[in-house]
């Protein structure tokens, strides 16, 4: 899976759902992607399908009624994913706090790997955090690996599984392993 | 065979052609809608609740300005304006000068993102790149000048935050006149690219009727011949002093909206470029006492149309009452009426022409 995995953890698709925003995060979204900032160096693309992405870009304080979307769209993304939280009122329902239709910002819902904070934040700092969302979700990539890993990978005869292989080789990794 | 089966499609409420959550439900025959049913709530927040409620009314103006970040700064100064009639303030010429040259820059701005996003979902990514590029000139004006790309808290109540030097004024006027060249060019485009007027002339026609009877405003109403504009009508900005100009267009299909959004960013640019020339002298904030008694309307034109403000206090420190009617909210049933005949295949292109903005409408 070596060869697989090079292109696997460079090409990140991002799902951008807005959760009651004001626009603003959503246009500076548009801007970064636009040719000045140019997010798709980091081979990040958006696209509209839950199914095909990686990263999860919510905007805005999570009103009553998308907050059944939010989680919907959350679940339905595969893992590995990380899920980044842009603008103030995502991180907490900033000026929307309190108010009787908003539910205070998303990590009532969902929990979230990087918060990008500003009203609105620039495409700079938008930049930066998909960044930081990209090596939180390499490192996500490589502990879903990290069971294979630990059989010293996957062993199969005729097509199945040869757990009793495997799990010779455990043994043997821990007899060699240094205390 | 004349099967006339109703097929219902769901767009929405999640959707790659929206920016926003809004759902419809189109009740398609052979590909041809024949009826829709929009639900617009989804980013209802109880702004108005908040208003009237938990802040004080010199908070308020950067609460409205949340309602919308594309028009936020049209919110905030509707605001301010009502409760300065309140406070019996009046503007000095710099202050109303700033404040118009900020919602004429906004205005640039919005109207570049939707024809954006009217040639991306007609498939034309190049040219939503090129736009964004170019939009991008208008941006950095305004952080130039207010410190900020998208919420800028420029207008308080009493005056603006912040000031422009010689050196920002003549800076902002030769950016804009880069921008009027990329302008024309993209002028040109709409003109005689042949993809683009096959996507989008005869498409999503509003005749001048149905603009007039189902209330339409703003580029759409203006697109389809009907001349309002807010700034014509009132006078609480010196639009005229600074060669302000109504853009129409007779055939209210979306090649229309276009020509009528890149000929109104022309005005805007012209208009600002004359105020950043020959701005008054004077201070840019007056001192303001009081507690907002009574009840005052606004209107300011948005780039989306009519905004309306009604602001109602007692002479206490929260106000009773804070209205707002949003242009978007306004122009949904014209959108209706549009969307019924055309085909499906036209429906995100059509959609992005209205260039709604459902964070205004839900509020
Ligand atoms: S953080 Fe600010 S700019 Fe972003 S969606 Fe919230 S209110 Fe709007």
């Amino acid at each position: 899976m070596k060869w697989f995995r090079q292109w696997a953890q460079k090409s990140p698709w991002i799902l951008h759902y807005n959760a009651g925003s004001c626009n603003g995060c959503d246009i500076e979204i548009l801007a970064a992607l636009g040719p000045d900032y140019d997010l798709e160096r980091f081979g990040v693309l958006n696209r509209g399908n839950p199914k095909q992405s990686d990263i999860f870009l919510v905007t805005g304080p999570v009103t009553y009624r998308s907050r059944e979307r939010l989680v919907e769209l959350y679940t339905q993304i595969p893992e590995p994913k990380v899920v980044v939280a842009m603008g103030a009122c995502t991180a907490t329902g900033g000026v929307f706090r309190g108010m009787y239709n908003v539910e205070d910002g998303i990590d009532t819902y969902i929990p979230v790997d990087v918060y990008i904070p500003g009203c609105a934040p620039s495409p700079q700092l938008l930049i930066d955090g998909m960044a930081k969302a990209l090596e939180i979700w390499v490192q996500k990539s490589r502990d879903i690996e990290k069971p294979h890993r630990l059989f010293g990978g996957i062993r199969k005869t005729l097509h199945y599984l040869d757990r009793r292989t495997m799990a010779q080789t455990l043994a043997q990794s821990k007899e060699k392993e240094p205390q | 065979m004349s099967d006339t089966k109703t097929v219902q499609i769901p767009l929405g409420s999640q959707h790659i052609a929206l920016l926003e959550p809004v759902a419809f439900t189109f009740q398609t025959q052979n590909e041809r809608i024949i009826a829709v049913d929009a639900d617009v709530g989804f980013v209802h927040r109880g702004v108005e609740r908040a208003c009237a409620s938990t802040f004080t009314f010199d908070q308020v103006a950067t609460v409205v300005a949340r309602v919308c970040g594309l028009c936020a700064i049209t919110h905030s100064t509707s605001y301010v304006l009502a409760v300065e009639e309140l406070l019996g303030v009046s503007m000095t010429p710099r202050i109303a000068y700033l404040r118009m040259l900020m919602v004429e820059l906004d205005r640039i701005h919005s109207h570049m993102l939707c024809l954006a996003h009217t040639a991306e979902n007609a498939g034309f990514e190049a040219l939503f790149m090129q736009i964004m590029h170019e939009r991008e000139i208008v941006m950095r004006l305004q952080e130039s000048i207010t410190g900020n790309r998208v919420q800028f808290d420029y207008v308080t109540i009493g005056g603006v935050n912040r000031d422009i030097d010689a050196m920002v004024a003549a800076h902002v006027d030769s950016e804009l006149s880069r921008l009027r060249e990329k302008i024309e060019h993209l002028y040109g485009l709409f003109d005689t690219n042949i993809t683009l007027s096959r996507r989008y002339q005869g498409i999503g026609v509003l005749s001048l009727e149905d603009a007039m009877k189902l209330n339409a405003l703003g580029p759409i109403a203006r697109a389809s011949g009907l001349a309002i504009d807010v700034r014509s009508q009132t006078s609480t900005f010196p639009y005229h002093e600074v060669g302000y100009a109504i853009q129409t267009h007779t055939a209210g299909d979306i090649d229309a909206r276009n020509r009528v959004r890149l000929a109104e960013i022309f005005n805007s640019i012209e208009m600002s470029q004359n105020i950043v020339r020959n701005i008054p002298e004077g201070e840019i904030i007056q001192k303001v006492r009081g507690k907002p008694n009574g009840q005052a309307i606004v209107r300011i034109e948005a780039p989306r149309g009519e905004i309306f403000y009604l602001v109602r206090g007692s002479g206490n420190k929260i106000l009773d009452r804070v209205r707002i009617k949003t242009p978007t909210f306004s122009t949904i049933p014209a959108m209706i009426r549009t969307f019924e005949g055309s085909m499906y295949a036209d429906a995100p292109a059509i959609l992005a022409s209205f260039d709604p903005c459902m964070s205004c409408t839900a509020k």
